[in-house]
């Protein structure tokens, strides 16, 4: 059992304690163990091992699809990570390298990456991952229980695979299933019932120790049906008819034209009539590079006035109530259609006086 | 409600995955001659009337979100869809992918000629293979429709969208640690400023939205503004996909107007029709809020303004409820757990001290705790407030602070376990793999 010694940061008080000798406080497991991340023994393939499956012309294309879509091609590097992890069953560090060199960064980082996220395994499992949510949810609705079972009749630890090599069990945070508590998933899917021989995860439908009995023996029904698990073409999914990003390589897409859209036509037109006259408000646009104001005359539009971009207002001396605005934006060399026509109004009576502000309070003395 | 008013889950249990499906019940209706004769700042300027605020957690108001994102900068601008959905008892954007991928397409198409993108990407939490695949085929469909792609319907409009898949981190939900994600590092959240709005994915400008915010685009375009803001409080228009969890008869996913009252939501016929034991508290917005006691349920409206009267927060729409068979301890052991494993690292408060805490805990759950304890806790949270990159420490400080207040109670019964309590706490102890 290995310690910590040293300094511990007393969070709470901000007061530096040291602790003199072994400290009681011991090394914690941490959650990413779970996959094997600190596993020295791992023993790792060479990349003669992993390279016929990796160097497959559907990994090829998959890789070549999923580089297209990203301006940088460290984008794909999660699912690129995805895709060897799907071929080889988990990431051994040649599997990393090779990530790496697709997706043009460096080997540590892109190790720091798969170390960061917890469905990158880094030890081999068994065929069928059960993750056990046990967050707030599940935990209300019964988890620890279910867990509990799944390790008894599995006879396993969490992290431990069985000797047939089928299962391994881990405990995960919330899935996202939580109407279905206690939930888990079985691989990439849900499941709290086995419906027609397959998975299923129906509203309302929880985990019950005779449910995932179904489970455990829909999961070796399969393992014998089929030897290796079929693949799952979505992983990285290529998605037919796509440009990809503008600029990646392989991709046919062009950036978008800056004038695709009509221009903006000024919005919120408002005319308020008072002694200084009819005075124009509207929501401003950073487009705007003119503004119009125009007013209805007998039939025609002519121009009052041209407010700067920036203004918040514009004053027409003359307005009457009853008098139609519209206003007219340019934004470049492009002139929008005109702002909806608005009838000036008679401004609301200014608000009643506030009473005078009351008399601050003396400070308390002491 | 009506299917009529639901402006989310309307499609929900009618097989309306595949396009055809789609489009006879009334779906891409919006993609049409309408939107693409509205210039950029009409669009916004309606979901800014809609009153739209973020699903997400935050509330932000949707439509003035987008009014930041700058224009004609020379760089492109990516809109990016949040379905991290991790957070303890949200699972909304899982069923929403799953029933009605096509009106997140729709809404995104909306989203991206509001916001002149060129590039979507749907940044989906690892374990949502399920939904990438509905997605993916949604996708293939919409692109085979004419939808999406170059020019998309003869305007000069062109749009992709890519679906990236995340690696299991419930941090990835916050959107600069997303962005990170996306850029294929690790996803630690980024200091801000600079807002993703401005510099966001490859330092330029990004706009990230939940799953739920983009697929009630759809419906907003569809109706007259009034509709929307008919429903709802006068604050908060609309509504909203209610995750309800724990222990009422009937869990499951509701859409509901903003300002529905709590108790109605937990115990109607319509909606979750009956609690299970003895309420103890509700968690009205996913495990990072602190709960309710049953007293303040009685009169709580689900809405951002009353939720935060009473000191907690509308978060993500998520109701967890637990009876009395359960204790505050042991619940906000599960809280400490999920968030120190969660941490990303990158600040000390954060790190260390969702680590502390979560071992303090333990320990006092395993019958060790100390007198002081509950006021340790509570220093721990203090000491979140504001030294941290993002607020995750504050999803736990929140919680740590109000559960050792509103269930002291039953820190105290825990801590009597101890026949030394009295004596002061040195170290937290921990045993080795209690991470299992
Ligand atoms: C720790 C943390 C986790 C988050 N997780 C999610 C999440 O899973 N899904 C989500 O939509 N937003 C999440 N958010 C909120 C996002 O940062 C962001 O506010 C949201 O995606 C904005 O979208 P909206 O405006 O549509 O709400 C999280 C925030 C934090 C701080
Ligand atoms: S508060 Fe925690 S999760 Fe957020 S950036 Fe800091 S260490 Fe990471
Ligand atoms: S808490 Fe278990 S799935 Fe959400």
């Amino acid at each position: 059992m290995s310690h910590i010694t040293g300094a511990i940061q007393d969070v709470a008080n901000n007061i530096l304690s040291y602790s003199k000798g072994p400290s009681p406080v011991e090394v914690l497991p941490s959650p990413a163990d779970q996959f094997g991340h600190a596993n020295p023994i791992q023993k790792q393939p060479t990349w003669g091992e992993i390279a016929p499956l990796l160097e497959t012309a559907e990994v090829k294309a998959r890789v070549a699809d999923l580089l297209s879509r990203y301006p940088v091609a460290q984008g794909a590097l999660l699912e690129v990570l995805w895709i060897a992890q799907d071929a080889i069953g988990w990431l051994p560090h040649e599997a990393i390298r090779w990530a790496a060199d697709v997706c043009e960064c460096s080997a540590p980082h892109a190790y720091g990456v798969s170390t960061f996220y917890t469905m990158y395994k880094h030890v081999p499992t068994g065929r069928f991952l059960l993750q056990f949510c046990h967050n707030i949810s599940c935990h209300l609705r019964g988890a620890e229980s279910m867990l509990e079972y799944a390790r008894r009749v599995l006879d396993l630890k969490p992290g431990e695979t069985t000797k047939d090599g089928l299962f391994t069990i881990v405990e995960v945070e919330c899935l996202a299933a939580c109407g279905n508590a206690p939930a888990m998933i079985v691989n990439d899917d849900f499941a709290t019932n086995v419906e027609n021989g397959e998975l299923t995860l129906k509203p309302g439908e929880c985990l019950t120790p005779e449910r995932l009995d179904k489970i455990l023996q829909w999961c070796r029904d399969r393992a014998a049906k089929y030897p290796k698990e079929p693949p799952r073409e979505v992983l990285g999914g290529i998605v037919k008819g796509h440009g990809g990003h503008p600029g990646a390589p392989g991709a046919t897409a062009k950036p978008q034209v800056s004038d695709y859209a009509p221009p903006c036509p000024v919005l919120g037109v408002n005319a308020l009539v008072d002694e200084n006259g009819a005075t124009l408000t509207w929501k401003g646009a950073p487009e705007f590079t003119e503004l119009t104001v125009e007013k209805n005359a007998n039939g025609t539009w002519t121009e009052v006035g041209k407010p700067g971009v920036k203004d918040k207002q514009f004053v027409d001396p003359e307005g009457k109530i009853g008098d139609e605005y519209r206003m007219i934006a340019v934004s470049g060399t492009r002139t929008a259609k005109p702002s909806q026509v608005c009838k000036a109004k008679a401004a609301p009576p200014p608000p009643p006086e506030a009473p005078a502000a009351a008399p601050a309070t003396a400070k308390k003395v002491g | 409600m009506q299917d009529s008013m639901k402006v989310c889950t309307g499609n929900f249990g009618k097989h309306a995955q595949s396009i055809e499906a789609y489009k006879k019940l009334g779906g891409y209706s919006t993609i049409s001659k309408s939107l693409f004769e509205m210039s950029q700042f009409e669009v916004i300027d309606r979901v800014q009337r809609a009153g739209l605020r973020g699903r997400g957690g935050a509330g932000f108001p949707t439509g003035m979100k987008w009014s930041f994102v700058p224009r004609n900068t020379g760089k492109p601008v990516y809109i990016v869809v949040n379905a991290d959905e991790g957070e303890g008892g949200t699972y909304k954007d899982h069923f929403l992918l799953l029933e009605d991928p096509h009106r997140l397409i729709e809404g995104l198409i909306i989203a991206g000629w509001a916001l002149g993108a060129r590039t979507a990407y749907i940044y989906a939490r690892g374990e949502f293979l399920p939904c990438i695949e509905s997605v993916n085929k949604a996708l293939n469909e919409a692109y085979a429709a004419g939808y999406l792609g170059e020019n998309i319907m003869g305007t000069k409009f062109s749009f992709d969208i890519f679906v990236h898949r995340g690696a299991g981190a419930y941090i990835c939900g916050e959107e600069t640690a997303l962005i990170n994600s996306l850029e294929g590092q690790k996803g630690q959240p980024r200091l801000k400023p600079p807002f993703p709005a401005v510099a966001g994915a490859w330092a330029s400008p990004t706009c990230v939205n939940n799953v739920e915010t983009i697929m009630s685009l759809p419906w907003i375009f569809s109706h007259p503004v009034e509709e929307y803001t008919k429903m709802g409080t006068p604050r908060a228009h609309g509504t909203k996909v209610f995750c309800v969890s724990g222990d009422v008869k009937r869990p499951g996913l509701y859409e509901a107007p903003l300002g529905t009252p709590l108790m109605e939501m937990l115990t109607s016929e319509e909606y979750c029709q009956g609690i299970i034991g003895n309420l103890k508290g509700v968690i009205p917005g996913g495990s990072s809020c602190p709960p309710l006691l049953p007293e303040e349920c009685e009169n709580a409206t689900l809405d951002y303004e009353c939720m935060a009267s009473l000191k907690t927060m509308f978060g993500s729409g998520a109701i967890i409820v637990f009876n009395d068979t359960h204790n505050a301890v042991d619940i906000l052991d599960v809280l400490g757990h999920f968030y120190s494993h969660e941490s990303c690292g990158q600040c000390t408060p954060c790190r260390e001290g969702t680590g502390f805490a979560k071992r303090v805990l333990d320990s006092i759950l395993r019958g060790e705790g100390h007198d002081g304890d509950i006021e340790l806790l509570q220093g721990i949270s203090a000491g979140f407030g504001g030294t941290t990159i993002c607020p995750l420490s504050i999803s736990l400080g929140g919680p740590l602070n109000v559960y050792t207040r509103k269930y002291r109670a039953d820190f105290e019964e825990y801590i009597a376990k101890n026949p030394n309590h009295a004596e002061p706490r040195l170290r937290p102890t921990v045993r080795l793999g209690a991470y299992w």
